[in-house]
Protein backbone atom coordinates (compact mmCIF):
# COMPACT_ATOMS: atom_id res chain seq x y z
CA UNK A 1 0.00 0.00 0.00
CA UNK A 2 2.94 2.47 0.67
CA UNK A 3 4.38 1.90 -3.20
CA UNK A 4 0.17 2.80 -4.28
CA UNK A 5 0.76 5.27 -2.17
CA UNK A 6 3.66 7.20 -3.68
CA UNK A 7 2.58 6.24 -6.79
CA UNK A 8 -0.63 8.07 -6.60
CA UNK A 9 1.32 10.49 -5.57
CA UNK A 10 3.31 10.77 -8.76
CA UNK A 11 0.43 10.35 -10.97
CA UNK A 12 -2.08 13.44 -9.44
CA UNK A 13 1.21 15.58 -9.20
CA UNK A 14 1.63 15.76 -12.63
CA UNK A 15 -1.75 17.01 -13.27
CA UNK A 16 -2.37 19.18 -10.38
CA UNK A 17 0.41 21.68 -9.12
CA UNK A 18 -1.27 22.22 -6.00
CA UNK A 19 -0.38 18.81 -4.40
CA UNK A 20 2.41 19.43 -1.49
CA UNK A 21 3.57 15.96 0.34
CA UNK A 22 5.10 16.41 3.47
CA UNK A 23 6.53 13.78 5.47
CA UNK A 24 8.54 12.78 8.87
CA UNK A 25 11.23 10.86 7.48
CA UNK A 26 9.46 7.94 6.67
CA UNK A 27 8.83 6.89 2.77
CA UNK A 28 11.02 9.27 1.53
CA UNK A 29 13.05 7.07 -0.82
CA UNK A 30 9.66 5.97 -2.23
CA UNK A 31 8.56 9.39 -2.98
CA UNK A 32 11.32 9.93 -4.96
CA UNK A 33 9.61 9.87 -8.38
CA UNK A 34 6.96 12.13 -7.18
CA UNK A 35 10.02 14.62 -5.68
CA UNK A 36 12.03 14.54 -8.76
CA UNK A 37 8.86 15.45 -11.24
CA UNK A 38 7.19 17.62 -8.73
CA UNK A 39 10.27 19.86 -7.35
CA UNK A 40 9.19 22.27 -4.62
CA UNK A 41 6.37 19.82 -3.78
CA UNK A 42 7.99 17.70 -1.38
CA UNK A 43 9.45 17.96 1.91
CA UNK A 44 10.99 15.68 4.08
CA UNK A 45 10.58 17.94 6.83
CA UNK A 46 12.24 17.23 9.77
CA UNK A 47 11.44 14.04 12.84
CA UNK A 48 9.06 17.02 14.54
CA UNK A 49 5.22 15.39 13.58
CA UNK A 50 3.04 18.09 15.64
CA UNK A 51 5.29 20.84 13.92
CA UNK A 52 4.70 19.15 10.51
CA UNK A 53 0.34 18.67 10.64
CA UNK A 54 0.47 22.47 11.51
CA UNK A 55 2.75 23.06 9.13
CA UNK A 56 0.22 21.42 6.22
CA UNK A 57 -2.81 23.42 7.68
CA UNK A 58 -0.60 26.47 7.11
CA UNK A 59 -0.43 25.32 3.36
CA UNK A 60 -4.47 24.73 3.17
CA UNK A 61 -4.75 28.18 4.47
CA UNK A 62 -2.66 29.09 1.08
CA UNK A 63 -4.54 27.55 -0.94
CA UNK A 64 -2.67 24.09 -1.59
CA UNK A 65 -3.88 20.61 -0.98
CA UNK A 66 -1.07 19.38 1.51
CA UNK A 67 -0.63 15.34 2.35
CA UNK A 68 1.16 14.64 5.25
CA UNK A 69 2.70 11.26 6.12
CA UNK A 70 4.18 9.16 8.75
CA UNK A 71 3.58 6.14 10.82
CA UNK A 72 0.20 6.45 12.30
CA UNK A 73 1.12 6.74 16.18
CA UNK A 74 3.24 9.67 15.37
CA UNK A 75 0.90 11.04 12.79
CA UNK A 76 -2.08 10.80 14.79
CA UNK A 77 -1.48 10.50 18.44
CA UNK A 78 1.51 12.34 18.38
CA UNK A 79 -0.41 15.12 16.76
CA UNK A 80 -4.13 15.18 17.89
CA UNK A 81 -4.32 18.69 18.93
CA UNK A 82 -2.65 19.76 15.72
CA UNK A 83 -5.14 18.18 13.88
CA UNK A 84 -7.95 19.33 15.91
CA UNK A 85 -6.88 23.15 16.33
CA UNK A 86 -5.41 23.75 13.13
CA UNK A 87 -6.74 21.63 10.76
CA UNK A 88 -10.71 20.61 11.99
CA UNK A 89 -11.51 23.40 14.08
CA UNK A 90 -10.63 25.79 11.38
CA UNK A 91 -12.37 23.79 8.89
CA UNK A 92 -9.38 23.37 6.47
CA UNK A 93 -8.85 20.67 3.94
CA UNK A 94 -6.26 18.16 3.53
CA UNK A 95 -5.12 14.44 3.59
CA UNK A 96 -3.17 12.84 6.27
CA UNK A 97 -1.74 8.99 5.20
CA UNK A 98 -0.39 6.72 7.85
CA UNK A 99 1.24 3.63 7.31
CA UNK A 100 2.39 1.08 10.99
CA UNK A 101 -1.54 1.30 12.19
CA UNK A 102 -2.73 -1.41 14.64
CA UNK A 103 0.58 -3.57 15.44
CA UNK A 104 1.68 -3.44 11.62
CA UNK A 105 5.52 -2.82 13.41
CA UNK A 106 4.82 -5.99 15.61
CA UNK A 107 8.55 -6.14 16.48
CA UNK A 108 9.12 -3.20 17.52
CA UNK A 109 6.68 -2.74 20.59
CA UNK A 110 3.94 -0.04 21.77
CA UNK A 111 5.82 2.53 20.73
CA UNK A 112 4.72 1.49 17.02
CA UNK A 113 1.62 0.65 17.85
CA UNK A 114 -1.47 2.40 17.12
CA UNK A 115 -4.59 0.95 17.78
CA UNK A 116 -7.00 3.91 18.41
CA UNK A 117 -6.13 6.39 15.47
CA UNK A 118 -9.52 5.74 13.70
CA UNK A 119 -10.91 6.44 16.84
CA UNK A 120 -9.54 9.31 17.75
CA UNK A 121 -10.40 11.15 14.35
CA UNK A 122 -13.79 9.55 14.76
CA UNK A 123 -14.48 11.70 17.85
CA UNK A 124 -13.42 14.88 15.82
CA UNK A 125 -15.69 17.19 13.99
CA UNK A 126 -15.22 17.68 9.62
CA UNK A 127 -12.52 14.66 9.42
CA UNK A 128 -13.20 11.94 6.78
CA UNK A 129 -11.24 8.15 7.57
CA UNK A 130 -10.48 6.09 5.07
CA UNK A 131 -9.20 2.21 5.48
CA UNK A 132 -8.33 0.72 2.12
CA UNK A 133 -6.60 -2.52 1.69
CA UNK A 134 -6.12 -2.45 -1.85
CA UNK A 135 -4.55 -0.46 -4.36
CA UNK A 136 -8.04 0.40 -6.12
CA UNK A 137 -9.62 1.41 -3.09
CA UNK A 138 -6.84 3.96 -2.29
CA UNK A 139 -6.78 5.72 -5.81
CA UNK A 140 -10.17 5.93 -6.25
CA UNK A 141 -10.80 7.58 -2.71
CA UNK A 142 -7.96 9.92 -2.35
CA UNK A 143 -8.87 11.16 -5.83
CA UNK A 144 -12.19 11.69 -4.84
CA UNK A 145 -11.38 13.38 -1.36
CA UNK A 146 -8.15 14.88 -1.44
CA UNK A 147 -9.28 18.54 -2.92
CA UNK A 148 -12.51 18.89 -0.43
CA UNK A 149 -12.71 21.00 2.42
CA UNK A 150 -12.43 17.98 4.69
CA UNK A 151 -9.56 16.26 6.45
CA UNK A 152 -9.12 12.96 5.08
CA UNK A 153 -7.40 10.23 6.91
CA UNK A 154 -5.78 6.91 5.09
CA UNK A 155 -4.95 4.34 7.38
CA UNK A 156 -3.30 2.27 5.14
CA UNK A 157 -2.15 -1.37 6.48
CA UNK A 158 0.42 -3.28 5.34
CA UNK A 159 -1.71 -6.19 4.66
CA UNK A 160 -4.02 -6.27 1.42
CA UNK A 161 -7.26 -8.55 1.73
CA UNK A 162 -7.07 -9.73 -1.59
CA UNK A 163 -10.22 -9.12 -2.64
CA UNK A 164 -10.36 -6.95 -6.47
CA UNK A 165 -12.98 -4.63 -7.15
CA UNK A 166 -14.57 -2.93 -9.71
CA UNK A 167 -13.95 0.71 -10.36
CA UNK A 168 -17.33 1.63 -9.32
CA UNK A 169 -17.70 -0.41 -6.09
CA UNK A 170 -15.56 2.07 -4.59
CA UNK A 171 -17.25 5.25 -3.35
CA UNK A 172 -16.90 7.89 -1.07
CA UNK A 173 -19.36 6.85 2.33
CA UNK A 174 -20.32 3.67 0.65
CA UNK A 175 -20.29 0.12 1.50
CA UNK A 176 -20.17 -2.84 -0.28
CA UNK A 177 -22.24 -6.08 -0.25
CA UNK A 178 -19.60 -9.27 -1.40
CA UNK A 179 -21.73 -12.01 -0.37
CA UNK A 180 -25.26 -12.37 0.38
CA UNK A 181 -26.50 -14.77 3.51
CA UNK A 182 -28.93 -15.01 6.01
CA UNK A 183 -27.43 -15.71 9.28
CA UNK A 184 -25.19 -13.55 10.15
CA UNK A 185 -23.88 -10.70 9.15
CA UNK A 186 -19.77 -9.96 8.79
CA UNK A 187 -18.28 -6.71 8.26
CA UNK A 188 -14.61 -7.01 8.03
CA UNK A 189 -12.53 -3.99 8.14
CA UNK A 190 -9.30 -3.19 6.21
CA UNK A 191 -6.91 -6.59 5.96
CA UNK A 192 -9.80 -8.67 7.84
CA UNK A 193 -11.44 -8.97 4.84
CA UNK A 194 -9.49 -11.88 3.70
CA UNK A 195 -10.31 -13.62 7.41
CA UNK A 196 -13.69 -12.85 6.69
CA UNK A 197 -13.78 -14.23 3.22
CA UNK A 198 -11.66 -17.16 4.26
CA UNK A 199 -14.26 -18.24 6.77
CA UNK A 200 -16.80 -18.59 4.39
CA UNK A 201 -16.37 -21.97 3.68
CA UNK A 202 -16.08 -23.47 6.99
CA UNK A 203 -19.52 -21.11 7.94
CA UNK A 204 -20.98 -23.10 5.23
CA UNK A 205 -19.86 -26.31 6.08
CA UNK A 206 -21.22 -25.05 9.76
CA UNK A 207 -24.64 -24.67 7.96
CA UNK A 208 -23.99 -21.15 8.34
CA UNK A 209 -25.06 -18.76 5.39
CA UNK A 210 -23.11 -15.34 6.26
CA UNK A 211 -23.37 -12.34 4.48
CA UNK A 212 -20.38 -10.18 4.11
CA UNK A 213 -19.67 -6.34 3.89
CA UNK A 214 -16.86 -4.04 3.48
CA UNK A 215 -17.00 -0.72 4.21
CA UNK A 216 -13.44 1.11 2.49
CA UNK A 217 -14.75 4.32 5.17
CA UNK A 218 -15.65 4.34 8.12
CA UNK A 219 -16.35 7.99 8.10
CA UNK A 220 -19.10 8.94 6.62
CA UNK A 221 -20.21 5.02 7.97
CA UNK A 222 -22.73 4.07 5.52
CA UNK A 223 -25.42 3.14 7.99
CA UNK A 224 -27.78 1.85 5.91
CA UNK A 225 -26.13 -1.08 4.23
CA UNK A 226 -25.30 -2.13 7.73
CA UNK A 227 -29.27 -1.66 9.17
CA UNK A 228 -30.78 -3.64 5.86
CA UNK A 229 -28.38 -6.51 6.38
CA UNK A 230 -28.75 -6.42 9.97
CA UNK A 231 -32.27 -6.34 10.07
CA UNK A 232 -32.34 -9.64 7.52
CA UNK A 233 -29.87 -11.80 9.20
CA UNK A 234 -30.39 -10.41 13.09
CA UNK A 235 -27.00 -11.03 13.95
CA UNK A 236 -24.04 -8.97 13.34
CA UNK A 237 -19.47 -10.13 13.96
CA UNK A 238 -17.39 -6.72 13.34
CA UNK A 239 -13.74 -7.81 12.96
CA UNK A 240 -11.52 -5.04 12.81
CA UNK A 241 -7.34 -4.76 13.53
CA UNK A 242 -8.80 -1.40 15.98
CA UNK A 243 -9.42 -0.64 19.32
CA UNK A 244 -12.89 -0.95 20.82
CA UNK A 245 -13.69 2.70 20.90
CA UNK A 246 -14.82 4.30 18.18
CA UNK A 247 -13.93 2.19 15.16
CA UNK A 248 -16.45 0.19 13.17
CA UNK A 249 -17.83 -1.83 16.03
CA UNK A 250 -18.98 1.67 17.55
CA UNK A 251 -20.46 2.47 13.90
CA UNK A 252 -22.58 -0.43 13.90
CA UNK A 253 -24.29 -0.35 17.19
CA UNK A 254 -25.03 3.16 16.37
CA UNK A 255 -26.61 2.50 13.10
CA UNK A 256 -28.43 0.08 14.80
CA UNK A 257 -29.59 1.76 17.69
CA UNK A 258 -32.92 1.31 18.92
CA UNK A 259 -33.45 -2.61 17.96
CA UNK A 260 -33.43 -5.49 20.76
CA UNK A 261 -33.36 -8.20 18.39
CA UNK A 262 -30.22 -8.65 16.97
CA UNK A 263 -27.18 -10.22 18.40
CA UNK A 264 -23.46 -8.65 18.14
CA UNK A 265 -19.73 -9.61 18.52
CA UNK A 266 -16.63 -7.88 17.90
CA UNK A 267 -13.36 -9.21 17.00
CA UNK A 268 -11.11 -6.26 17.83
CA UNK A 269 -7.70 -4.99 19.61
CA UNK A 270 -8.48 -5.54 23.79
CA UNK A 271 -7.76 -3.16 25.93
CA UNK A 272 -4.47 -3.35 26.83
CA UNK A 273 -0.98 -2.76 25.21
CA UNK A 274 0.47 -5.79 22.81
CA UNK A 275 3.66 -6.30 24.73
CA UNK A 276 4.41 -9.57 22.40
CA UNK A 277 7.05 -9.58 19.56
CA UNK A 278 7.11 -11.34 16.64
CA UNK A 279 5.48 -11.07 13.36
CA UNK A 280 2.52 -9.77 12.24
CA UNK A 281 0.45 -13.02 11.94
CA UNK A 282 1.53 -13.95 15.27
CA UNK A 283 -0.19 -10.94 16.77
CA UNK A 284 -3.13 -11.80 14.75
CA UNK A 285 -3.27 -15.15 15.47
CA UNK A 286 -2.87 -13.83 19.69
CA UNK A 287 -5.60 -11.94 19.18
CA UNK A 288 -8.09 -13.97 17.61
CA UNK A 289 -8.05 -12.63 13.62
CA UNK A 290 -7.93 -15.78 12.27
CA UNK A 291 -10.70 -17.57 10.11
CA UNK A 292 -10.81 -20.50 12.95
CA UNK A 293 -11.92 -18.04 15.50
CA UNK A 294 -14.02 -16.07 13.47
CA UNK A 295 -16.19 -19.41 12.47
CA UNK A 296 -16.02 -20.19 16.21
CA UNK A 297 -17.74 -16.72 17.15
CA UNK A 298 -20.27 -17.18 14.28
CA UNK A 299 -21.23 -20.55 15.30
CA UNK A 300 -21.48 -19.08 18.95
CA UNK A 301 -23.91 -16.08 18.02
CA UNK A 302 -26.18 -18.45 15.83
CA UNK A 303 -26.49 -20.50 18.37
CA UNK A 304 -30.36 -21.30 19.28
CA UNK A 305 -31.41 -19.31 15.94
CA UNK B 1 -3.23 61.79 24.56
CA UNK B 2 -6.19 59.83 25.14
CA UNK B 3 -5.08 56.14 23.87
CA UNK B 4 -8.14 54.77 22.17
CA UNK B 5 -6.71 51.66 20.86
CA UNK B 6 -5.96 50.85 24.67
CA UNK B 7 -9.52 52.44 25.96
CA UNK B 8 -11.38 50.07 23.32
CA UNK B 9 -9.79 47.33 24.80
CA UNK B 10 -10.74 48.20 28.73
CA UNK B 11 -14.15 48.62 27.20
CA UNK B 12 -14.71 45.81 25.22
CA UNK B 13 -13.59 43.47 27.69
CA UNK B 14 -15.08 45.38 30.81
CA UNK B 15 -18.22 45.18 29.36
CA UNK B 16 -18.21 41.16 28.49
CA UNK B 17 -17.03 40.25 31.59
CA UNK B 18 -13.57 38.59 29.44
CA UNK B 19 -10.09 38.70 28.34
CA UNK B 20 -7.07 39.57 28.71
CA UNK B 21 -5.98 43.23 29.44
CA UNK B 22 -2.68 43.16 29.97
CA UNK B 23 -1.80 40.63 27.36
CA UNK B 24 -3.44 43.29 25.04
CA UNK B 25 -1.93 46.00 26.01
CA UNK B 26 1.97 44.67 25.79
CA UNK B 27 0.99 43.71 21.76
CA UNK B 28 -1.09 46.83 20.63
CA UNK B 29 1.71 49.22 19.50
CA UNK B 30 3.12 46.74 17.65
CA UNK B 31 -0.14 45.35 15.88
CA UNK B 32 -1.41 48.78 15.10
CA UNK B 33 2.09 49.98 13.36
CA UNK B 34 1.61 46.58 11.46
CA UNK B 35 -1.53 47.62 10.22
CA UNK B 36 -1.12 50.99 9.67
CA UNK B 37 2.07 51.25 7.65
CA UNK B 38 3.13 47.07 6.22
CA UNK B 39 0.60 45.16 6.08
CA UNK B 40 -0.77 44.45 2.79
CA UNK B 41 -4.88 44.37 2.92
CA UNK B 42 -8.04 45.23 1.49
CA UNK B 43 -10.88 46.30 3.97
CA UNK B 44 -13.45 45.59 1.49
CA UNK B 45 -12.28 41.68 0.72
CA UNK B 46 -10.74 40.15 3.67
CA UNK B 47 -9.56 37.62 1.65
CA UNK B 48 -7.75 39.22 -1.12
CA UNK B 49 -5.10 36.77 -2.88
CA UNK B 50 -2.61 39.72 -2.65
CA UNK B 51 -2.67 40.00 1.70
CA UNK B 52 -0.14 39.37 3.78
CA UNK B 53 -0.80 37.46 6.32
CA UNK B 54 -0.60 38.13 10.25
CA UNK B 55 -1.24 35.05 12.53
CA UNK B 56 -1.66 36.15 16.23
CA UNK B 57 -0.03 32.64 17.92
CA UNK B 58 -0.53 34.16 21.55
CA UNK B 59 -4.48 34.11 20.86
CA UNK B 60 -5.80 35.68 24.65
CA UNK B 61 -4.22 38.78 23.21
CA UNK B 62 -6.77 39.34 20.50
CA UNK B 63 -8.44 41.82 21.95
CA UNK B 64 -5.85 43.97 20.63
CA UNK B 65 -6.13 42.88 17.19
CA UNK B 66 -9.56 43.02 16.97
CA UNK B 67 -9.50 46.63 17.87
CA UNK B 68 -6.86 47.50 15.51
CA UNK B 69 -8.73 45.20 12.71
CA UNK B 70 -11.96 47.71 13.86
CA UNK B 71 -9.66 50.85 13.38
CA UNK B 72 -8.96 49.98 10.05
CA UNK B 73 -12.23 48.86 8.87
CA UNK B 74 -12.07 45.19 8.80
CA UNK B 75 -14.39 44.82 11.36
CA UNK B 76 -17.77 47.09 12.59
CA UNK B 77 -18.36 48.77 15.93
CA UNK B 78 -21.21 46.41 16.16
CA UNK B 79 -18.67 43.80 15.90
CA UNK B 80 -16.94 44.88 18.77
CA UNK B 81 -20.30 45.68 20.58
CA UNK B 82 -21.16 42.03 20.54
CA UNK B 83 -17.55 40.61 21.58
CA UNK B 84 -18.10 37.83 24.15
CA UNK B 85 -21.84 37.37 23.43
CA UNK B 86 -23.29 33.83 21.84
CA UNK B 87 -24.56 36.24 18.92
CA UNK B 88 -21.34 37.73 17.79
CA UNK B 89 -18.44 36.75 15.87
CA UNK B 90 -15.89 38.06 18.60
CA UNK B 91 -14.26 36.24 21.44
CA UNK B 92 -11.38 35.33 23.91
CA UNK B 93 -9.88 33.91 21.02
CA UNK B 94 -9.68 34.24 17.48
CA UNK B 95 -11.86 32.43 15.08
CA UNK B 96 -10.30 32.44 11.64
CA UNK B 97 -14.06 30.83 10.47
CA UNK B 98 -15.97 33.95 11.55
CA UNK B 99 -13.72 36.91 11.77
CA UNK B 100 -12.53 38.79 8.94
CA UNK B 101 -8.97 39.64 8.71
CA UNK B 102 -8.04 36.67 11.45
CA UNK B 103 -6.04 34.11 9.58
CA UNK B 104 -5.40 31.47 12.19
CA UNK B 105 -7.51 30.34 14.85
CA UNK B 106 -5.61 30.40 17.99
CA UNK B 107 -5.65 29.96 21.72
CA UNK B 108 -3.29 27.06 22.71
CA UNK B 109 -0.32 28.13 22.57
CA UNK B 110 2.63 26.87 19.95
CA UNK B 111 0.20 26.24 17.13
CA UNK B 112 0.79 29.87 15.17
CA UNK B 113 4.25 29.61 14.15
CA UNK B 114 4.19 26.05 12.42
CA UNK B 115 0.93 27.33 11.07
CA UNK B 116 2.56 30.83 9.75
CA UNK B 117 5.80 28.16 8.39
CA UNK B 118 2.96 26.54 6.24
CA UNK B 119 1.53 30.07 4.89
CA UNK B 120 4.85 31.10 3.97
CA UNK B 121 6.04 28.21 2.80
CA UNK B 122 2.57 27.72 0.36
CA UNK B 123 3.60 31.45 -0.80
CA UNK B 124 6.74 30.48 -1.70
CA UNK B 125 5.66 27.60 -3.41
CA UNK B 126 3.52 29.29 -5.96
CA UNK B 127 5.82 31.81 -6.17
CA UNK B 128 4.03 34.84 -4.63
CA UNK B 129 5.43 37.66 -2.53
CA UNK B 130 2.88 38.07 -0.10
CA UNK B 131 4.58 38.35 3.55
CA UNK B 132 3.59 36.32 6.51
CA UNK B 133 3.75 37.72 9.84
CA UNK B 134 3.69 36.18 13.25
CA UNK B 135 3.33 36.88 16.91
CA UNK B 136 4.21 34.51 19.22
CA UNK B 137 4.36 35.38 23.31
CA UNK B 138 7.93 34.74 25.17
CA UNK B 139 6.04 32.71 27.53
CA UNK B 140 4.62 30.03 24.03
CA UNK B 141 8.62 29.80 23.57
CA UNK B 142 8.79 27.28 26.18
CA UNK B 143 6.89 25.33 23.36
CA UNK B 144 8.85 22.85 21.82
CA UNK B 145 6.93 23.29 18.42
CA UNK B 146 8.62 27.15 18.43
CA UNK B 147 11.52 25.63 17.98
CA UNK B 148 10.37 23.03 15.76
CA UNK B 149 9.40 25.53 13.38
CA UNK B 150 12.54 27.85 13.63
CA UNK B 151 14.52 25.06 12.82
CA UNK B 152 12.66 24.19 9.49
CA UNK B 153 12.37 27.90 8.87
CA UNK B 154 15.92 28.38 8.21
CA UNK B 155 16.03 24.72 6.90
CA UNK B 156 13.48 25.86 4.11
CA UNK B 157 15.41 29.05 3.91
CA UNK B 158 11.77 31.34 3.94
CA UNK B 159 12.62 34.61 4.13
CA UNK B 160 9.36 35.79 3.66
CA UNK B 161 8.39 35.28 7.33
CA UNK B 162 8.54 37.48 10.36
CA UNK B 163 8.46 36.19 13.65
CA UNK B 164 7.47 39.05 16.45
CA UNK B 165 8.46 37.94 20.03
CA UNK B 166 6.58 39.80 22.83
CA UNK B 167 9.14 39.36 25.29
CA UNK B 168 7.37 40.80 28.33
CA UNK B 169 8.70 38.51 31.04
CA UNK B 170 5.70 36.00 31.25
CA UNK B 171 8.23 32.90 30.45
CA UNK B 172 11.05 34.88 33.25
CA UNK B 173 8.62 34.34 36.38
CA UNK B 174 8.72 30.79 35.46
CA UNK B 175 11.60 29.66 33.21
CA UNK B 176 13.06 32.28 32.21
CA UNK B 177 14.86 32.34 28.32
CA UNK B 178 18.22 33.40 29.41
CA UNK B 179 19.07 35.08 25.98
CA UNK B 180 16.26 35.04 23.98
CA UNK B 181 17.60 36.82 20.75
CA UNK B 182 20.44 34.61 20.83
CA UNK B 183 18.40 31.65 21.16
CA UNK B 184 16.45 32.70 17.76
CA UNK B 185 20.56 33.42 16.09
CA UNK B 186 20.99 30.07 17.13
CA UNK B 187 17.64 29.12 14.77
CA UNK B 188 19.10 30.41 12.55
CA UNK B 189 17.45 33.29 12.15
CA UNK B 190 18.07 37.13 11.85
CA UNK B 191 17.36 38.45 15.32
CA UNK B 192 16.78 42.01 16.29
CA UNK B 193 15.74 43.80 19.82
CA UNK B 194 13.58 46.60 20.00
CA UNK B 195 11.43 48.51 22.48
CA UNK B 196 8.05 47.18 22.07
CA UNK B 197 6.39 50.22 22.51
CA UNK B 198 8.18 52.64 21.03
CA UNK B 199 6.49 53.52 17.29
CA UNK B 200 9.53 54.49 15.82
CA UNK B 201 11.29 51.14 16.89
CA UNK B 202 8.84 49.42 15.61
CA UNK B 203 8.39 50.70 12.19
CA UNK B 204 12.24 50.34 12.22
CA UNK B 205 12.44 46.66 12.90
CA UNK B 206 9.19 46.25 10.08
CA UNK B 207 10.94 48.42 7.39
CA UNK B 208 14.17 46.00 7.75
CA UNK B 209 11.89 43.05 7.45
CA UNK B 210 10.02 43.96 4.12
CA UNK B 211 12.87 45.47 2.66
CA UNK B 212 13.68 41.92 1.78
CA UNK B 213 17.47 42.54 2.47
CA UNK B 214 18.07 39.61 5.02
CA UNK B 215 18.78 36.39 3.89
CA UNK B 216 17.41 34.04 7.01
CA UNK B 217 13.74 34.49 8.41
CA UNK B 218 13.34 37.83 10.31
CA UNK B 219 12.63 38.10 13.99
CA UNK B 220 11.80 40.73 16.09
CA UNK B 221 12.32 40.47 19.83
CA UNK B 222 10.42 43.00 20.87
CA UNK B 223 10.87 44.33 24.96
CA UNK B 224 7.36 45.19 26.22
CA UNK B 225 5.67 45.49 29.21
CA UNK B 226 2.46 43.63 29.95
CA UNK B 227 0.03 46.27 31.03
CA UNK B 228 1.65 48.91 29.49
CA UNK B 229 -0.38 52.23 29.58
CA UNK B 230 -1.55 51.76 32.86
CA UNK B 231 0.54 52.03 36.01
CA UNK B 232 -1.26 49.23 38.28
CA UNK B 233 -1.93 47.05 35.56
CA UNK B 234 1.92 46.58 34.76
CA UNK B 235 3.78 43.29 34.92
CA UNK B 236 2.81 40.15 36.66
CA UNK B 237 0.50 40.70 39.09
CA UNK B 238 -3.20 39.22 39.14
CA UNK B 239 -4.47 41.23 36.75
CA UNK B 240 -3.51 38.40 33.52
CA UNK B 241 -6.91 37.94 33.08
CA UNK B 242 -9.33 39.98 35.57
CA UNK B 243 -11.64 42.36 35.04
CA UNK B 244 -12.36 45.95 36.51
CA UNK B 245 -14.92 46.97 39.11
CA UNK B 246 -16.35 50.40 38.50
CA UNK B 247 -13.84 51.75 40.26
CA UNK B 248 -10.96 50.17 38.39
CA UNK B 249 -12.42 50.69 35.33
CA UNK B 250 -12.56 54.68 35.90
CA UNK B 251 -8.87 54.62 37.04
CA UNK B 252 -7.73 52.88 34.34
CA UNK B 253 -9.65 55.32 32.00
CA UNK B 254 -8.53 57.93 34.00
CA UNK B 255 -4.91 57.02 33.23
CA UNK B 256 -5.59 56.51 29.57
CA UNK B 257 -6.40 60.04 29.07
CA UNK B 258 -4.12 62.02 30.51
Amino acid sequence: MRNTFASTMLEVGRCDPKLVVLVADISHFALQPFAVESPGRFYNVGILEPCMVSMSAGLAAAGLYPVTHTIAPFLIERSLEQIKLDFCYQALGGTLVSVGSAFDYSRLGCSHHCYNDMGLLNGLPNTQIAYPASPLEFRRLFTETYRNDKLTYFRLPEAQHGVTFADGDIQVGKGILLCEGSDVTIIGAGPSLRTVMESLPNLATCGLSAEVIYLPMLKPFDADIVRTSVAKTGRVIVIEEHSRVGGYGDEVLHATAGRSDFRYDFVQIPDEFQRGYGDYKEHLATLGFTPDNLVRRAVALCQGK
Amino acid sequence: MRDELRIRIVDMITKAGEGHIPSSFSIVDIIDTLYSKFLKFDKNDPKWPGRDYFVLSKGHGCAALFVVLEKHGLLDRSDIDKYGTHAGILGGHPDRTKVPGVEASTGSLGHGLPFALGLALGQKIQSKSNKVIVLVGDGECHEGTVWEAALVAQNLDLRNICCVVDYNGSAAQILPHPNIQAQWEAFGWTAVSIDGHNRDEIEAAFASFYAGENRKPFAIIARNVKGRGVSFLETHGPWHHKIPGAHEYAAIIAELSK
